[in-house]
């Protein structure tokens, strides 16, 4: 996770310092009494008994905390909550990740968690989209479906006892990813909400804020959620004779038609995205880092929020990772808490 | 290294044939920078630079040493560069050793200057002591912290500001030396005088992707490159160094124009380094 960094002049730092006490005291934060660090004692009964959970240890008769975060307590339960950990999977969690291999039967993907998550070959939809029996044709065309490196989005479909996690990307709505930039922030900043695929209309942008920390923004998909090809290409007919243009057959959504796409044609680069859709989309992916350099919460309102303020401040698109928009930034949020205070 | 898939690729280079980078930047543009002086207090001098993630640690020491033969009255630079493994994951053992070399090896073509001592970074007979006998030898150490691309320009950025840094101690010959005895030298820790550096080149990498060339490339731009051309440009607009990288070739016309677009290009990147840089110093004096 790299955040901005930047050298303040001492007018700046003292509206940061100014803006950061009114955050602390604003409505929404939590009190300091909550806070444990590494090593600090936490109170309990001993006469009630207690359970020890995660985060926790018995030292010399007395629970200690091994994490920094907020003690939770459930009933007898007493755990500690880290405030910044690596992804915890949840099943049902959409999350967007990148192949990095291509196994027997399964395909490994990076999710910015402690362990490659697996997709197995059965858990995806088969170009066609009719049900079958993968066969032995199908498990050695995968690259055709996903490559090394290819950025997919997926939900979770179940954890192990391991650690380990496997992915489905059984509906339309997931499959590979194109046409846009990946924007990396910790997982922690992304609430767990109910919709994870924003199409915003008032930018013609799509936005998939995966719950791992990867933000995916980019063109709406032409094709739409329900990208048919004509000729759906059998796989199992084929008896391993020359594989040619899978891409185009498959149902993953995806915005471009590859068989029109020359890689050395510069117009035709060009052309696939115009530029004021380009712009709208860089100054959304610097909305988004911008707010996690600032470790607020990500979510669509806030992005929008960012996106709409840095407008109508006539902030150009690459000002926007500069100070002293970040800075502005923190001044409202304040304003912003300060105002919720007095409204309550 | 960089993973990108086939689609962030081409959205790369998209962005590049616009003149609209990810980060919303220009072909020209540079990512905000920021400078620390004084960060080594036991170093002569020290900077350190961020060029958005890329991060870039300069230390100067004085040393007393005999100057290079065949130059009596000058003193002499040592650059060295170190990839430390935090900085990435490929640099750790012996990973980092080939990238190290290349960047000294392209530092000293724009820093030291001839053979005749002309045209180095700053005025070597500024650190002339004893003809033939004792100089200042000035170390010139970095170090790469974080690597986010374009490690070459952020090195030269923070050695200027570790120049602009450096005190040279004051020295008195004591007593007369006949030729052949080591003289004596009272070295004044308290006193020292700074360097001119009004000299000091900045480079500037223009790297080559598809058609365009982009400035300040980010790590993921930089793995698209097909070839990469490193300018080091002073205050005057004058080229005191050029080295290429990268296994394409390049036509003369186009090497031609990516060294007037440095020159172009340092004409605003200069002097607000220059400007950083003297804020930077007034922050150190002022904490």
């Amino acid at each position: 996770m790299r955040g901005l960094q930047f050298e303040l002049e001492s007018g700046q730092q003292r509206r940061v310092s100014k803006a950061q006490e009114r955050l602390k005291d604003a409505a929404g934060s939590v009190h300091a009494a909550a806070f444990v660090n590494v090593g600090d004692t936490i109170q309990v009964d001993h006469e009630a008994g207690f359970l020890r959970g995660h985060g926790t240890q018995v030292v010399n008769g007395e629970l200690l905390a091994t994490v920094c975060g907020i003690v939770e307590r459930v009933n007898k339960l007493v755990s500690v909550r880290p405030l910044r950990a690596k992804y915890n999977p949840e099943t049902g969690d959409v999350v967007v990740g990148r192949i990095t291999e291509v196994a027997p039967k399964r395909w490994k993907v990076d999710v910015n968690c402690r362990q490659d998550a697996q997709l197995m070959l059965s858990a995806v939809n088969l170009p066609g989209g009719i049900q079958r029996r993968r066969t032995a044709v199908d498990e050695l065309n995968m690259r055709s479906l996903y490559e090394e490196n290819d950025i997919i989005s997926a939900e979770v479909q179940s954890l192990y006892q391991d650690g380990s996690l496997h992915l489905h990307t059984r509906s339309l709505k997931y499959g590979k990813l194109e046409n846009g930039q990946l924007v990396t922030v910790a997982p922690y900043l992304i609430k767990r909400l109910k919709q994870h695929f924003h199409h915003l209309k008032q930018y013609g942008v799509d936005l998939i804020l995966g719950c791992n920390g990867y933000v995916w923004i980019a063109a709406p998909s032409e094709s739409g959620k329900s990208s048919v090809s004509e000729t759906p290409m059998d796989l199992s007919n084929d008896h391993g004779s020359e594989m040619s243009s899978k891409r185009s057959t498959t149902l993953i959504p995806s915005a471009q038609e590859d068989g029109k796409r020359d890689l050395s044609d510069d117009d035709k680069v060009r052309d696939s995205i115009t530029r004021e859709l380009r712009e709208r989309i860089c100054r959304l992916a610097n909305a988004v880092r911008v707010l996690a350099a600032l470790g607020l919460l990500i979510f669509v309102e806030s992005i929008i929020d960012t996106y709409e303020v840095s407008l109508s401040w006539d902030t150009a698109v690459k000002d926007m990772l500069a100070a002293e928009f970040c800075i502005k930034i923190v001044e409202r949020e304040a304003e912003h808490r300060d105002k919720k205070e007095l409204a309550i | 290294m960089v993973a990108l898939s086939a689609a962030e690729v081409r959205f790369i280079q998209g962005g590049i044939a616009h003149d609209l980078r990810s980060d919303g930047r220009g072909r020209y543009h540079f990512r905000p920078f920021s400078i620390q002086s004084g960060v080594i207090p036991q170093a002569n001098g020290s900077g350190r630079c961020k060029l958005g993630a890329t991060d870039v640690i300069a230390s100067v020491k004085a040393e007393l040493g005999r100057p290079p033969a065949g130059r009596p009255k000058h003193g002499s630079l040592v650059i060295s560069v170190e990839c430390s493994p935090t900085a990435a994951p490929e640099f750790e053992g012996r990973g980092g050793e080939d990238l190290s070399l290349e960047l000294q090896r392209a530092l000293e073509r724009s820093l030291l200057g001839g053979p005749s001592g002309a045209g180095a970074a700053i005025d070597l007979s500024s650190l002339h002591l004893l003809e033939g006998k004792v100089c200042w030898v000035l170390y010139i150490d970095t170090l790469v912290l974080s690597s986010d691309g374009n490690l070459l320009d952020a090195l030269s950025i923070a050695i200027k500001a570790a120049l602009n840094n450096t005190g040279i101690p004051k020295v008195e010959v004591l007593a007369s030396t006949s030729a052949d005895e080591d003289p004596e030298l009272d070295v004044d820790n308290e006193e020292s005088s700074p360097l001119d550096i009004s000299r000091v080149p900045i480079t500037i990498t223009l790297t080559k992707v598809g058609r365009h060339y982009i400035v300040d490339a980010t790590a993921e731009e930089e793995s698209q490159m097909t070839a990469a051309v490193s300018v080091a440009v002073n205050r005057k607009g004058i080229v005191s160094g050029l080295t290429k990288r990268g296994g394409i070739g390049l036509d003369p016309s186009i090497l031609a124009d990516m060294i007037s677009v440095a020159r172009h290009v340092s004409q605003t990147l200069i002097p607000s380094v220059d400007a950083e840089i003297a804020a930077s110093e007034s922050r150190a004096a002022g904490s």
